[in-house]
């Protein structure tokens, strides 16, 4: 007896089959087709029978055609789930073939990565060949029911590693031949499969557990997959539908407010050049006077470079950039947070490890995906001038405080002449910007993907399109990407996928940054007048001429990743692979300043820009990746054995190369060769070459899947270090204990179905230092003697030849229990992680005359907590049904060594001043603090210690901490916190009948911001004025006051205090989605298997003290000078077809 | 597989090892010196004293000239480390040089003596600013730098005049025209001079300025005017200078120091009033003297000619055609309160501000000068003055100053003055000739005035107002305050004292 696949392989005709009557078969066949759905039968049932089509209606539901086919014939059909369907005779099932063309997204291949290794064992029902019957088999039988006791009509039965198999019948019941050492796999939708040992028995009756997606779900880990409920570690994991459901510009910002322990700084940025930092678990390090920001990073912290916290991010096995992956191409993003996860990857690990899988093709049917949306984009955050006459009365009463003689503009007749003003190019208001040069632009994006196969090819193919405008002119971006996954099944025990992926970006800004503009240097002016020319301030500045034509800063980069992998199952359990992967960045980039000259007659002020220049930057990388991996996977009774060695390398080549010229014939020329031919000209660049070598293994082990132990380990080798510092070794243990599948807890069981408890401890590392900083070297360094210029060579840099690896030793404790039939998910993890010999370009003595080299020196401890608790609600009668997630995050950091050096203050009085000491958590906001404000001047005399010399009534009272009379360095302390100590995330979905309404909320508390330039000088220089300090600052009859006295260009007041401290903490609604999906009666209609449109908002609200200054929370401290956050209001559609 | 994966190579650098072969090595290593030479830094430290104020309230140097500044400023550690990177060089050059294979041991010994100089320019500033010093003489290393002491001055004092006596004996006294620019004889021996006037070592430092000026290459550039000026680079009164092309290795003194009007000049160090009173009538008087012929109503009339060399007045040229016009509302950008970018004294610097540089602002090629003629015949007067040694070659020395020039003809000073009014008059005269070249700082903590020409407001112009009062202009919020107890020496940077922690802390700091 064979069994068959009847979509692949033709069944012959009976000889006197009317042309016009077709067999039963082929009809199911077409209906499946037509409606998208799974229509399973057993081959007796229907094998001969022919019907003639005229029953059927393409108009009709499924239903109805099903009931008229089936009906005429004594067979009926049941629905199985909502997309499959069983067609039932009467008679006993006893030796059948079962079709299935499209395999149910439950089928036996559960614990393999969908993505990487979606061939992997399906080929036991997919297969093309036919299958002769084992010798020696017995027949087995036996009733699958579920756990509440209902018998399960079209359950399958398969042989293990075979394709040789059955379903069960209308009354659950299946028979099937077996050889008695085989085992059986049982699956259907909606439950979880089960392997069942036939060990020589007869008959064999199953419950089978109805799924629960949480525990089965397969999670991503380091080179392979695990099932949750095995998972001995703290990993995090969210899925496509998480990730499409709001429209972002790149995958940082759907990852925001979703994970516990992840906190996702979004802080803006320009179109296409945003930035978004990914913090796992805290800051584990820092970087003294390593300030490599490339442009526009530095927003928040200050000058110190703190992308060595940057999470390692792998996709498809690959270390690539988060911001390029289309969101579209995602279909898990896995955070490995403790030591014992990313242990694995060893040296690249301790800021943890984010892991992108990319969507793959699944199942024969071609599929075509189309995801688009249209947003317009809104600045949020307009900060309020000050209102004409308030601002001139308060200069009056600055430059009264001063001392000094009035300036004309500010005689009670000009400020008379001013408000009654309507001729605002004679009279212009202060400040408009804000106002004026924001305004409202729209983004697109569309993917369109189209996937399907075979047993022996599947791919899938996706294209996206991304044109984002910026809220200030000249600013935007687009992104077209192509990217082909794919996949090809050799043998059942060959099978080999490759891929790739395409990118180029376009963004464009002006060269001139006019945001610093809208609160600086740039009072006064008109922004454009009637003629066309631009109004300047005294300044001569004007944003929306630096915007307009101040020339343009436009990048390209085209991006190109790929790579093939083999993988070769040797014998049952054992598995070969490699992957070999190559990834390039071609950069290039024309920064062009054009040279104009704008003169404002009005108020007599003339901008002159003199030479156009351009500065070309051609930036390259080139790396190479080569994994090698053999799994082993095997069961001994209740043993269960995982293991996994590994080697990998990576290499790395990257080149710079800039070149400048300047004086171009006009502002249109921009090629690089018609610039001035003379001493103005210059070029520079430099190579780098990166190289890691790395040597990994994997033991898993459980007991009956209720005691759980994994051991990591890897020896890692690194470019980067020298001599025996060059490889480390980077070990894990954990072990994890179901509690839930003890005996005891048996009366438990309907309360809290599943219950773990796990530790785990390893040790990981971090290599982010500066290429050959061990490297004993001189650098270029010339001269000029009478006119000729010479060269020269000099040290600049001291070398640290015992540079080592930075390491992380983190103890984490979780538990992962899940309660109501698994409605209710919990998971709570407590971690310890200190940081030792962290690799800091730590100050050293000036006197040693050089740059200060990397160091390891020092220790940071982060400790906190994580909660994670998630309903999964039921549909109720009326089609009602919500899902909510909370996530909750501390994390306490603190720096517990310096080796005896420091503290490390940066920063000055007029901008945020950080400190790295001792007993502080990193980046310490240091300064003053204060008491009030002086209110006569017998307090002054009385007090003593004053900040300047002539402190008068009004003026803040510092507070002269060690009491020696004077107010200076010594008398500064720990005024805020720049990261939050608590994150968390609540994320709602309800749905009702075709409606569905998502919204997430996020936010921080125990964070400050600390306010910085125009809006701390309260126009105590000549700044934008926050319309806060309206009326509320001291004078002698308003005592009471919030803000000092205003005193013209004197910092007295405003000196780096707790005063200039905001509290940080916010609650934002970041996203609210409404989305109504067509009813698929409907849809099928116009031959479509889902029609999804919605409207959504995101960063709709905010809760914040920040909000009165019309600051944005996620933006940090400083002069507030970032480009504008926005407010997104986007229409968006999905189709399938 | 790659063998080679972990053993990479830089391409962007230079092995240690692979350097220090050859002659050109030692050439190559000795051009980088001068790269620590002083820039316009000097003009800065002018801008702490009562002739200059820095423009800018947020500038960082603002608050040391306000006397509102802690050991933590960076003013004060960007010096420090500026000199001590400079020191390195040296030390790194001359433990390395001795490498080198070769029989031009003649050409090595130059350059060993330029290496020489050039450390010893460096402890000279040290000890100026900061006293005692860690005195560093070899290329040391980290842990090395966390044990260091500080020398006292006299030590460093001690150091610098033996090993700028060592350099003088090395060093050629002129170069070949490539080479011009390169520290020579005379410079060693000049500033020796002025290192020992520094230290109150008048004795050595007459006789080294005498050394300087009987070497008899030296002498006055005809014109004061054009001292400063593209024409006159490396002319006869040039000792030791910082060399700059434009384009290549360009400077930017036009856009530092010119008056607010002119492009994107930043008027950041401004002249102030208490200079301006201080250049005589051309009688040679004071403007405080009645038979001075000072117009109070015409101030700036009837002045020593280095007035106007030296600052830009009401009136002016500028480069870009227009005239200056500093005074308040005067229409022009210049105008004082038109934005804190114009002058807050109504008074530019005009030295190294050359109407060549106008087209390029940021991109010129002007050499700085570091020690010129007239300041060894001002030490060698001053030495003299305070030994006593009242002689004719000290009037000829200053008076050759104040006349020797076509362009400068002050009358020359009576052969009856005492030493206290000598010392008077070659004080203002150091003052006015050397006005933003860096001296005037040291100048005022050693005669120890700076207690009295500090404290209190800055003042500017003086200007007849709408109303026909004469109006002087007077720089809003700024009160100086100077503490005798602490200020005459600099702190000791903090950062340096935390990772140095064997080093001690100026008194009153």
């Amino acid at each position: 007896q064979s069994i068959a696949l009847a979509s692949h392989v033709q069944q012959k005709q009976p000889d006197d089959t009317k042309v016009a009557s077709r067999q039963l078969k082929d009809v199911l066949n077409d209906l499946k087709t037509q409606y998208g759905v799974n229509i399973m039968f057993e081959l007796r049932t229907v094998e001969g029978i022919s019907v003639s089509p005229e029953n059927l209606s393409s108009k009709a539901t499924l239903e109805k055609n099903l009931e008229n086919l089936l009906r005429p014939l004594g067979l009926h059909y049941k629905k199985v789930n909502s997309n499959s369907y069983l067609v039932l005779g009467e008679k006993k099932a006893k030796k059948v073939a079962f079709f299935d063309s499209q395999l149910p997204e439950s089928a036996p291949n559960q614990e393999q990565n969908p993505l990487a290794d979606a061939p992997v064992k399906t080929s036991a029902t997919t297969a093309l060949a036919v299958v002769k019957t084992e010798i020696a088999a017995d027949p087995i039988t036996g009733t699958v029911k579920s756990q509440t006791g209902e018998t399960l009509p079209g359950i399958n039965v398969v042989i293990k590693n075979t394709s040789k198999g059955t379903s069960t019948d209308a009354n659950g019941k299946y028979t099937i031949e077996a050889p008695a050492n085989a085992i059986l796999v049982f699956s259907g939708i909606g439950f979880a499969t089960q392997e069942v040992p036939v060990n020589g028995r007869s008959r064999l009756d199953i419950s089978l557990v109805s799924d629960n997606k949480q525990l089965d779900e397969v999670v991503v880990v380091g080179y392979g997959t695990q099932k949750r409920n095995s998972l001995t570690n703290s990993v995090a994991q969210i899925g496509a539908e998480e990730i499409a459901r709001r429209p972002v510009s790149n995958i940082q910002q759907s990852l925001q407010g979703q994970l516990p322990g992840v906190t996702v700084l979004d802080q803006g940025g320009s179109p296409g050049r945003s930035n978004t930092a990914i913090r796992v678990r805290g800051i584990t390090t820092f970087n003294i006077n390593g300030i490599s920001n490339t442009a526009g990073t530095n927003n928040g912290t200050g000058g110190y470079d703190m992308s060595k916290n940057d999470a390692l991010v792998i996709v498809d096995g690959i270390e690539q950039r988060l911001a390029d992956i289309n969101p579209d191409d995602i279909e898990t993003v896995t955070i490995l947070k403790d030591a014992a996860s990313t242990a694995i990857y060893g040296s690249r690990a301790t800021n943890g490890v984010v892991l992108v899988t990319t969507k793959r093709a699944k199942g024969s049917k071609v599929q075509v995906e189309y995801n688009g949306y249209y947003a317009s984009q809104n600045s949020i955050n307009k900060p309020h001038m000050m209102g004409i006459e308030d601002y001139m009365r308060m200069q009056v009463a600055a430059y009264t405080n001063a001392g000094s003689p009035l300036p004309a503009r500010f005689t009670e007749q000009s400020i008379q002449a001013y408000i009654t003003a309507t001729d605002r190019e004679k009279y212009p208001l202060p400040n408009t910007w804000f106002q004026t040069v924001l305004h409202s632009a729209p983004q697109q994006n569309h993917t369109l993907a189209v996937s399907g196969g075979n047993e022996a090819i599947r791919t899938r193919l996706s294209l996206r399109y991304q044109d984002q405008a910026g809220i200030i002119t000249h600013y935007g971006s687009k992104i077209g990407e192509i990217r082909l996954n794919t996949d090809y099944t050799i043998s059942p025990k060959l099978r080999v996928s490759g891929d790739i992926n395409y990118r180029y970006n376009y963004s464009q800004a002006p060269t001139v940054d006019p945001v610093n503009f809208f609160l600086h240097g740039s009072l006064w002016a008109v922004p454009k007048y009637a003629d066309g020319t631009y109004g300047l301030s005294t300044q001569g500045n004007n944003p929306l001429m630096y915007a307009e034509i101040g020339g343009d800063s436009k990048r390209s980069t085209d991006y190109l990743a790929g790579y093939v992998k083999g993988e070769w199952e040797i014998m049952d359990g054992l598995t070969f692979s490699t992957q070999l992967a190559g990834r390039g960045f071609f950069t290039q980039e024309k920064n062009f300043g054009n040279s104009y000259v704008n003169f404002d007659r009005n108020a007599n002020v003339t901008k002159t820009v003199a030479n156009n220049t351009l500065n070309e930057v051609r930036n390259t990388l080139r790396e190479y990746t080569l994994i090698n991996l053999l799994t082993y996977e095997r069961r001994f009774g209740d043993h269960n054995v995982k293991a996994l060695l590994g080697y990998s390398q990576i290499g790395n080549t990257q080149t710079f190369l800039t070149a400048y010229r300047e004086r171009f014939y006009n502002n249109d020329i921009q090629s690089i060769g018609q610039g001035a031919n003379d001493g103005t000209k210059s070029n520079s660049g430099n190579d780098a070459l990166y190289g890691l070598r790395s040597y990994f293994g994997r033991l898993n082990y459980d007991y009956n899947g209720k005691y759980l132990v994994e051991v990591n380990g890897r020896y890692d080798g690194s470019s980067k270090f020298t001599g025996e510092k060059q490889y480390s070794f980077f070990p894990s243990f954990s072990a994890g204990w179901r509690l839930s599948k003890e005996n005891f807890w048996q009366g438990l069981q309907k309360t809290v179905n599943d219950l773990k408890v796990r530790g785990s401890w390893g040790i990981t590392g971090n290599q982010s230092v500066n290429l050959y900083s061990y490297y004993a070297s001189l650098a270029a360094s010339g001269y000029d003697f009478n006119g000729a210029a010479v060269q020269g060579y000099r040290q600049t840099t001291l070398a640290n030849t015992n540079l080592g690896w930075e390491s992380t030793t983190q103890l984490d404790l979780g538990l992962d229990a899940s309660f109501l039939r698994g409605r209710v998910n919990l998971t709570v993890d407590y971690y310890k992680k200190t940081t030792n010999d962290i690799l800091l370009n730590l100050d050293i003595p000036a006197t040693v005359g050089l740059i200060a080299p990397p160091q390891n020196a020092g220790s940071v401890e982060n400790k906190g907590w994580e909660f994670s608790l998630n309903y999964r609600g039921a549909k109720n009668a009326s089609g009602f049904q919500y899902n909510l997630g909370g996530n909750f995050s501390i994390n306490e950091n603190k720096v517990i060594d310096l080796k005896g050096t420091g503290p490390y203050i940066i920063g000055s009085d007029i901008d945020p001043r950080y400190i790295i000491a001792v007993g502080l958590p990193i980046n310490t906001l240091w300064g003053y603090r204060t008491d009030g404000l002086f209110q006569t001047q017998q307090q002054i005399t009385e007090y003593k210690a004053t900040y300047a010399a002539n402190t008068k009534p009004g003026d803040v009272k510092y507070i002269d901490a060690n009491g020696d009379g004077k107010i200076d360095a010594n008398d500064m302390t720990n005024i805020g916190n720049t990261f939050p100590k608590f994150t968390f995330g609540l994320n709602s979905n309800f749905s009702f009948r075709n409606f569905e309404l998502n919204l997430l909320f996020q936010g921080a508390a125990k964070v400050d911001t600390r306010l910085a330039g125009a809006l701390a000088e309260m126009g105590n220089q000549e700044g934008f004025t926050h319309s806060l300090y309206t009326n509320n600052y001291w004078t002698p009859d308003h005592t009471d006051a919030r803000f000092p006295r205003p005193l013209k260009f004197d910092l007295r007041n405003v000196a780096t205090s707790d005063r200039l401290i905001i509290d940080g903490s916010y609650v934002r609604l970041k996203n609210i989605q409404l989305a109504y999906s067509l009813p698929a009666a409907i849809a099928n209609k116009v031959r479509l298997n889902r029609i999804r449109t919605y409207v959504s908002a995101t960063n709709v609200f905010t809760i914040s003290k920040l909000n009165e200054w019309n600051l944005d929370p996620e933006a940090g401290s400083g002069r507030a000078v970032y480009y504008p956050q926005t407010a997104l209001y986007t229409l968006g559609l999905n189709l399938q077809f | 597989c790659d063998r080679e994966l972990l053993e990479t190579i830089p391409n962007d650098r230079l092995s240690e090892s692979l350097f220090w072969k050859t002659e050109n090595d030692a050439r190559l290593a000795a051009n980088s010196l001068y790269t620590d030479l002083d820039s316009t830094n000097l003009i800065s430290w002018d801008a702490m004293t009562d002739i200059a104020h820095t423009n800018q309230p947020f500038d960082v140097q603002a608050y040391v000239e306000l006397g509102q500044y802690d050991a933590t400023s960076s003013k004060v550690f960007g010096e420090w480390a500026k000199a001590y990177k400079g020191v390195r060089a040296c030390n790194y050059f001359l433990e390395n040089v001795d490498k080198v294979v070769t029989t031009n041991s003649a050409l090595i010994n130059q350059f060993k003596g330029e290496a020489k100089a050039l450390r010893a320019y460096q402890y000279l500033k040290l000890a100026s600013l900061f006293g005692d010093v860690p005195l560093v003489t070899t290329a040391i290393s980290l842990d090395d730098s966390r044990a260091l002491t500080r020398t006292p001055i006299a030590q460093v004092w001690d150091f610098v005049d033996k090993e700028l006596s060592d350099a003088a004996g090395l060093l050629p006294t002129t170069y070949a025209a490539a080479d011009k620019g390169r520290i020579t004889k005379g410079a060693a021996i000049g500033l020796r001079a002025r290192a020992n006037l520094l230290a109150g070592r008048y004795q050595q430092a007459a006789d080294a300025a005498d050394q300087v000026m009987k070497l008899g290459i030296y002498g006055l550039n005809d014109s004061y005017e054009k001292l400063f000026s593209y024409a006159a680079e490396n002319n006869k009164e040039v000792l030791l200078d910082r060399q700059f092309i434009k384009d290549t290795y360009p400077v930017n003194t036009f856009n530092l120091l010119g008056p607010y009007s002119q492009k994107s000049a930043q008027s950041t160090y401004v002249p102030t009033k208490a200079l301006a009173d201080m250049y005589e009538t051309t009688a040679g008087k004071l403007i405080t003297d009645p038979s001075s012929g000072y117009d109070p109503a015409n101030p700036y009339a009837n002045r020593d000619p280095r007035l106007r060399f030296s600052n830009f007045l009401t009136g002016d040229p500028l480069p870009s055609g227009i005239t200056f016009r500093p005074e308040p509302n005067s229409g022009t950008a210049d105008a004082v309160g038109n934005t804190y970018i114009a002058s807050t004294t109504g008074f530019n610097i005009k030295k190294y501000v050359n109407a060549e540089d106008y087209a390029n602002p940021a991109n010129n090629g002007i050499n700085i000068i570091l020690l010129r003629y007239a300041e060894i015949l001002l030490i060698y007067a001053e030495a003299k003055i305070e030994l006593n040694q009242l002689d004719a070659s000290v009037l000829t020395a200053i008076n050759t100053v104040r006349n020797g020039r076509t362009d400068v003809k002050q009358p020359s000073i009576s052969s009856t003055a005492t030493q206290a009014e000598l010392r008077t008059i070659v004080r203002r005269e150091r003052a006015v000739e050397l006005a933003f070249e860096g001296v005037r700082l040291f100048d005022i903590r050693r005669w120890k005035i700076a207690e009295t020409v500090i404290p209190g407001p800055v003042y500017g112009i003086t200007y007849k107002a709408a109303n026909g009062a004469l109006t002087t202009v007077e720089v809003v919020a700024v009160n100086r305050t100077f503490d005798k107890s602490r200020h005459y020496l600099w702190p000791i940077p903090q950062k340096e004292r935390n990772l140095t922690p064997t080093l001690s802390q100026n008194p009153g700091w």
